[in-house]
């Protein structure tokens, strides 16, 4: 494999076709940002020179990267994007509310001394009205709610005799604290195929922190999760996520954003569906499933959809007897992390949002799946309807603890 | 990894789609891998046959079909001699399609269209939307041209000016400049687009333009009458207006052909097409004369893909299926060879209604789409060239490259779905 190629050679593949100008979610909804195009390319010219060359729109880029999956062009419309977004923080300076909704791993850490509290405190309604006047965090964006113990706290590993394969999982900061029970689903589903799998306590992968400018921090971060995975790549273990965004900073966003080599890293690392559907080409996936009679939506995320491998959880939910799923094909939800939690951006997030309102109108669905977390958070705010983590379709097949609701 | 499937269409244009719809038809899996979204969302949204007369390449041509069975005779070597045999099949196999999703593309008795531009030409046109199609257009009374002032790309002076001087209008056709205002600081045709799919949009402007319509009046929009195809934005302003409303064609970005693609790769997902998005083909492995598999790319991670059928709709040199260095040209996944003419690449004149040889330069196929070399030997059995890869057509001059695509895209497909497992 190669690296992403010399980037004055990106830019000048730059064609000034619009294809992402057309195809960018926000400039739909939105005449406050300048467009993925004016923003990327057309100034990247000029920071060549000048680094100072950016506008202030940028902070309305949602980092949803639908401009690098549709360039016809190969180029990497987003990563300017997010330089250029980082340049004007360092230049400007970050709202209060950005540097603290950026460190998701500080506020999760903090939120550890009583999560009960923090759940209900985060809930009350004067609270949030408080919230936005002063902080300008959208009062009526719902906050993800913080697990009673972490996923690192609930894991207990298994002793695999002879083990197929050895992993690493890296559950981010949104399985670890929110919603424990995908790694724990996860766990079982690997247990039951033999796959032995370790974990350990890493930095959170750096995109939030990237998607609200604070560039030096999230380097601090990317510096440490990469070490530490080399560490367990070199002892043969791959390295499994269950976040696509997580997985795509990882894999691509270190090397593109601060010039680190993650060769290895990007071979080694795998969506834990790619890693299944891998096994299942060997011949080494337990296929014996039972029916599950039901009917899903399935929403892609944006990340997933950019990591540019189609979707490997659609591939293995396919061998669930009488299982349908229906993907919905509705484009980025609309909350892109915490941009949706911004006062100024939270109407945009919720236009965005309606192209999956419509599309689970259309498709008649009562119950959806989906890989990333927030996306989980803002379809289940926009339909009020319950979503899960595909795993956990895939551990209820087996007859394993899914930790769906009953 | 390795990925299998029946057939591997590489590319997302228009041939790429067709060949995978018609392919999924025979029941066969189907894989569409692009790197970029396809640049059929950067078209006009019409489908081009042929444009202009054979014989006189100033004079738009009535029937398109008559035309391309003068270039079938004269001229073996064009595409479209290659898959003249499935031409009206595939038109009517895209109609359904379309049809069946509520984007009704209509024909003109046979005859092209002639629809204004955005810059007041006439373009000549085989197939159009209905919120393009102009009916009557030479009867006519009056035209108004409704501009927004935020939106950059369209000047209804422009194409006012430019109409006026068409002698297929009446001349007493009353010509309107109508700048309409959206309170937004500016507009894309996206952003255009979705305001006016909401009622306020609409209400916006049928009230800046109603005192401008008289009886017999039709009016012209930029193309951004909506995005969505469960809301007739075109339908509701005429209703709205009591007159027919009509989007041009524009530069892009334009919403005519983004819903062309959108409703394409929502048609093959519902058809059970594998579609992957962001990933590109580097290279091939081959044996013999059959490529057994393709190495893909996606976000700098290497698996391959395996294929009884590989359908090569890279789309030349825009798509990135050609790669092209001073005096040097290769086709970017295969390494097959490239019909460079006499080794001429382009004309001295910018703008000769002769075209530029570069525009020909292409694959040589033979009549089952399979490449072959300068002996007429098949190179690679299973690989299927489509569209713009094909060598011998001149698409800017003679307007033939949504014809070639559609039908080579359609034949493409057909072949490859005969093939025994």
């Amino acid at each position: 494999m190669t690296q992403k190629h010399d980037k004055h050679l990106i830019l000048d593949n730059c064609i000034k076709c619009s294809i992402c100008v057309a195809n960018c979610p926000v400039v739909k909804v939105t005449d406050k940002y300048a467009g993925p195009k004016q923003n990327g390319p057309d100034l990247e010219r000029f920071r060549l020179d000048e680094p100072r060359a950016v506008h202030p729109s940028i902070e309305y880029c949602s980092n949803c990267k639908t401009c690098d999956v549709v360039c016809p062009s190969g180029v990497n419309v987003s990563a300017m994007n997010c330089k250029a977004k980082g340049e004007y923080v360092a230049l400007h300076g970050a709202p209060i509310r950005d540097q603290v909704l950026g460190r998701v791993e500080l506020i999760c850490k903090a939120a550890q001394i009583a999560p009960a509290l923090v759940n209900w405190a985060a809930n009350v309604k004067p609270f949030r009205a408080i919230g936005e006047a002063t902080f300008g965090v959208a009062a009526d964006m719902p906050f993800p709610r913080f697990a009673s113990r972490t996923f690192l706290q609930q894991y207990k590993p298994k002793k695999i005799n002879n083990p197929k394969g050895k992993v690493l999982y890296y559950p981010g900061c949104y399985v670890n604290y929110y919603t424990p029970q995908v790694g724990l689903a996860l766990a079982e589903v690997f247990a039951h195929n033999g796959i032995e799998m370790v974990v350990d306590s890493f930095n959170c992968c750096g995109l939030p922190t990237v998607s609200n400018g604070l560039t030096e921090v999230a380097k601090g971060y990317a510096r440490n999760n990469v070490a530490k995975l080399n560490s367990y790549i070199e002892k043969g273990y791959k390295i499994i996520t269950t976040c696509p965004s997580c997985n795509l900073t990882l894999r691509q966003e270190y090397h593109e954003l601060f010039d680190m080599d993650t060769v290895r890293i990007n071979n080694e690392t795998y969506d834990a569906f790619e890693y299944l559907l891998m096994l299942h080409e060997a011949g080494k996936l337990d296929t014996r499933l039972k029916a599950l009679p039901q009917r899903f939506g399935y929403h892609q995320p944006c990340h997933l959809r950019s990591v540019g491998f189609g979707i490997p959880s659609l591939e293995i939910l396919r061998l669930i007897p009488q299982l349908e799923v229906h993907n919905l094909e509705a484009g980025c939800c609309g909350l892109s992390g915490s941009y949706g939690f911004k006062k100024e951006k939270y109407p945009i997030s919720q236009e965005i949002g309606q192209n999956v309102v419509q599309a689970i109108q259309e498709a008649g669905v009562t119950q959806n799946i989906t890989e990333c977390g927030m996306c989980q958070l803002q379809i289940n705010h926009l339909s009020g309807l319950p979503i899960h983590h595909p795993i956990q379709l895939l551990a209820e097949a087996y007859g394993l603890p899914s930790y769906l609701p009953k | 990894m390795n990925k299998k499937t029946d057939v591997l269409v590489i590319g997302a244009g228009l041939s790429g789609m067709m060949a995978a719809a018609r392919a999924a038809q025979s029941g066969k899996k189907v894989t569409l891998l692009t790197k970029g979204m396809g640049t059929l969302s950067l078209t006009s949204g019409c489908i081009d046959l042929w444009g202009y007369e054979v014989d006189n390449p100033k004079q738009p041509c009535g029937s398109p079909f008559a035309q391309i069975q003068k270039v079938v005779e004269q001229n073996p070597s064009h595409p479209y001699a290659k898959v003249y045999d499935v031409l009206k099949e595939s038109l009517t196999f895209f109609q359904g399609i379309c049809d069946k999703d509520g984007l009704t593309y209509r024909d003109n008795g046979g005859e092209n269209w002639l629809l204004p531009t955005a810059v007041g030409t006439l373009r000549p046109t085989y197939l159009a939307p209905t919120s393009m199609a102009v009916k009557d257009l030479n009867k006519v009374k009056q035209i108004v041209v409704a501009g927004f002032d935020e939106l950059k790309d369209f000047y209804p002076e422009v194409l006012v000016t430019n109409l006026k001087k068409s002698k297929l209008l009446r001349p007493d056709c009353e010509l309107t400049v109508a700048h309409l205002k959206s309170g937004w600081k500016k507009l894309y045709a996206t952003s255009l687009a979705h305001r006016l799919e909401q009622p306020e949009g609409q209400r916006e402007v049928i009230r800046q333009l109603k005192p401008l319509i008289k009886p017999g009046a039709i009016v012209l929009f930029p193309p951004a009458l909506g995005e969505r195809r469960d809301i007739d934005v075109a339908g509701l302003i005429s209703k709205g207006l009591g007159c027919p409303v009509y989007e041009v064609t524009n530069l892009p970005p334009a919403l005519p052909g983004q819903r062309l693609q959108d409703l394409f790769l929502k048609y093959l997902k519902n058809q059970g097409v594998t579609v992957i998005l962001s990933s590109t083909v580097t290279g091939a492995q081959v044996a013999g004369n059959r490529c057994s598999h393709v190495t893909a790319e996606g976000a700098g991670k290497t698996f391959t893909i395996s294929a009884q059928t590989y359908i090569l709709a890279t789309g030349s040199f825009v798509g990135g299926g050609f790669d092209s260095k001073p005096g040097q040209i290769e086709e970017t996944i295969f390494g097959l060879p490239i019909n460079t003419g006499d080794g001429k690449w382009a004309s001295g004149e910018f703008l000769s209604l002769k075209g530029h040889p570069f525009n020909r330069f292409g694959i040589d196929v033979n009549d089952r789409l399979q490449p072959v070399d300068g002996q007429s030997k098949v190179i690679l059995e299973n690989v299927l060239v489509t569209g713009a890869n094909l060598a011998g057509s001149e698409f800017s001059i003679e307007k033939c490259g949504n014809g070639v695509a559609l039908a080579s895209g359609f034949k493409a497909g057909k072949l490859a779905g005969e093939v025994s497992r």
